[in-house]
């Protein structure tokens, strides 16, 4: 059994290791996009999904429920840290090297030892333990002083905690806490059916629910083999670049609301307002589109919807060169945004970084480029690329990528084919694996699905863009003024329910 | 020369200013919501009404695009929009002795799955989006529900 359409081998007894470090020094854009974690009855299974430049395969191990231990990879690759601390939590496999202490994704209630996502733990008889002291704000040791930025904190939106140590002004240490909002969406679609999961994942992020919906239904759809018609594949990708505009728009606002710039953050969610309005034109409601469904989309465009299309595209390309002179010439957003946060070509590579922060920091990475998705191969645009590496570049990725989106969006409908949108599609999937991996506008997303030959899927794997960039806000953040972490840490236009999920 | 340094002055104060003139005639970017409803796109997807009379579970496998590939019997309860409905916001209640299903706003996520998957159409998709109610007992729509109750 194979994963469909990628490569994957068994790298059993610590070859995993090697494996990946004969990778690593073969290719340097070698990074790990995700480690899944399986229940396999009497093993536990460790899959790393790994990225070179052109390829992607899954290096599998095994290793017995009884002692289920195997070697770290962080001391060759750092960027391996969350994602093996994810499923060392989860599903209890212990990484020699990378021990977790505490938990890292579950509540600090949950009891030691129970791990959810094993298909044996009876989560009825879960007895919760009393919550440790709260961490609170106090004198480390000399000079330094711990501030607990989160969970609830008016720089972020959603609940996170970053424990910062200052010397002065000056970062020292950043501890994060992940797992404020994880909802276990994971476990549950392991009770729901595939046509049901299709909306459930789509609430994992509210503002990248089309590129969810599209992952999720195309690793189904590469099990089932279905040859998806073109129309469709076209639909989706408008979905898919409607909802870029719309995120790559928030997050250049929400930077100017960041540092106090409040023009710059009514601006752009003004012109952001549009695309939304199409967003509801083109799939029926303005946040959660509900377009995606196995075997094609929901509903279709009409001819007379097209016009409109345009003229908000034609619009929006019109105010563009003003928002790129505010950002490229403003002196308050250049102090704010020059040479803050800089992560360099080498620590982008080494911490496995994905998306606009990897883009910004010169590593070419795009998912659309490298392994085209949908019908993103025959659409030509430019990758975008700056070499900075701070937030002003991570920025002006984003501004470029709205550009880039708006002639994807031109192309898309002038060379629209007609024919069907949808085909049927059993509701049973048969045995098998698969892995989907698109961009979204914070990178790339993964989805792998297993199936057993049901209706309910055996395990989905969900890793979402912003939980693999997170490691390059906590190495930049270091040896900068604290003033500095909010628009810092905004520039990787963070997701946290994507992150927990 | 003297003309030209003053047209280049005027010309560095002015985006500001001609931006602020030009707001003053301009349209607010907001609407003013409930005195002038937004014109919605077609088919939008708001709260679901349900026919009770189109809904037949004795006739149920007769529909002339009936996708579905489950084994259901002939003369058997149909229950497929509550099977499909990803919130459980579907149950199927005895109502005269028939089962029918109750449709509960409050857990309803608007997706309409239920209207794509219901063989004989009997529920719909409305536009309706303004559902605050203070009784969360309001919002659930009893199948005693025809078209003309639902409609505001």
């Amino acid at each position: 059994m194979g994963v469909n359409g990628d490569a994957s081998f068994v790298a059993n007894n610590g070859l995993h290791h090697e494996v990946f470090k004969v990778l690593l020094d073969a290719d340097e854009k070698t990074g790990i996009t995700a480690i899944t974690g399986l229940d396999l009855g009497a093993n536990i299974g460790v899959y790393y999904h790994v990225r070179t430049s052109k390829s992607f395969f899954t290096i599998k191990a095994e290793v017995p429920k009884e002692n289920p231990r195997l070697k770290t990879l962080i001391d060759i690759h750092p960027g391996a840290l969350f994602h093996e601390l994810e499923v060392a939590d989860l599903m209890g496999a212990v990484f020699e090297g990378n021990e977790l202490k505490g938990h890292f994704v579950l509540s600090e209630n949950w009891p030691e030892g129970v791990y959810p996502l094993r298909k044996d733990v009876d989560l009825s008889q879960v007895k919760f333990v009393s919550t440790p002291e709260h961490e609170t704000n106090k004198s480390a040791e000399g000079r330094e002083v711990k501030i607990i930025i989160g969970p609830q904190h008016p720089a972020l939106l959603e609940p996170e905690k970053f424990s910062v140590t200052v010397d002065g002004e000056t970062v020292t240490k950043v501890e994060p806490r992940i797992g404020y909002v994880h909802r276990g969406i994971e476990k549950s679609t392991e009770s729901h059916t595939y046509l049901q999961n299709t909306y459930l994942v789509e609430r994992v992020c509210g503002i990248c629910n089309p590129c969810h919906a599209y992952s999720f239904v195309g690793t189904v759809e590469k099990i089932l083999k279905l040859d998806i018609p073109e129309r469709a594949q076209y639909l989706r990708v408008i979905a898919l670049e409607l909802n870029r505009l719309h995120s790559h728009l928030l997050v250049l606002g929400h930077a100017g609301l960041e540092i106090g710039y409040e023009t710059v953050f009514q601006y752009f969610w003004r012109d952001r307002e549009p695309i939304m309005d199409l967003i509801e034109l083109t799939s029926g409601n303005r946040v959660y589109g509900s377009l995606m469904t196995v075997g094609g989309v929901r509903r279709d465009i009409s001819q007379d919807h097209i016009p409109k299309i345009k003229s908000v595209i034609e619009s929006l390309r019109g105010k563009l060169p003003f928002y790129r002179k505010i950002y490229n010439d403003e002196p308050t957003l250049r102090l704010r945004m020059k040479d803050v946060g800089t992560l360099s070509r080498e620590d982008a590579l080494r911490l496995s970084v994905i998306g606009p922060i990897a883009r910004a920091s010169g590593v070419d990475i795009d998912v659309r480029k490298d392994r085209p998705y949908a019908v993103y191969g025959e659409i030509p645009f430019k990758e975008i690329v700056y070499t900075d590496g701070d937030t002003w570049a991570r920025m002006n990725v984003r501004m470029d990528e709205v550009e880039e989106s708006l002639n994807i969006l031109d192309y898309v409908l002038d060379h629209m084919p007609t024919g069907p949108i949808r085909i049927e599609a059993p509701r049973s999937v048969p045995p098998g694996e698969a892995v989907c991996t698109i961009e979204a506008p914070r990178g790339e997303l993964l989805y792998y699905v297993r199936s057993n030959g049901t209706d309910i899927p055996e395990r989905v794997k969900i890793r979402t863009p912003t939980f693999a960039n997170i490691p390059s806000f906590l190495k930049t953040a270091i040896g900068e003024s604290i003033a500095d972490v909010p628009s810092n840490f905004v520039s990787l236009d963070p997701c946290f329910s994507c992150t927990d999920r | 020369m003297a003309q030209k340094t003053e047209k280049k002055q005027k010309s560095r104060i002015s985006p500001i200013f001609k931006r602020a003139i030009a707001h003053l005639f301009t349209k607010p970017a907001t609407t003013k919501y409930p005195s002038a409803k937004p014109v919605l796109p077609p088919d939008t997807r708001g709260r679901l009404i349900y026919e009770i009379k189109d809904c037949n579970a004795i006739d149920f496998g007769s529909g002339p695009d009936f996708r579905l590939d489950i084994k259901v019997m002939r003369g058997s309860t149909c229950h497929v929009c509550e099977r499909d409905c990803p919130a459980a916001a579907i149950k199927i209640v005895e109502v005269d002795g028939k089962q029918r299903p109750q449709i509960d706003l409050n857990k309803c996520i608007f997706c309409c799955q239920c209207v794509e998957t219901c063989p004989r159409g009997a529920i719909k998709q409305t536009d309706l989006y303004e559902l605050a109610a203070t009784d969360k007992e309001s919002l659930i729509m009893k199948p005693k529900y025809t078209q003309k109750d639902a409609s505001p």
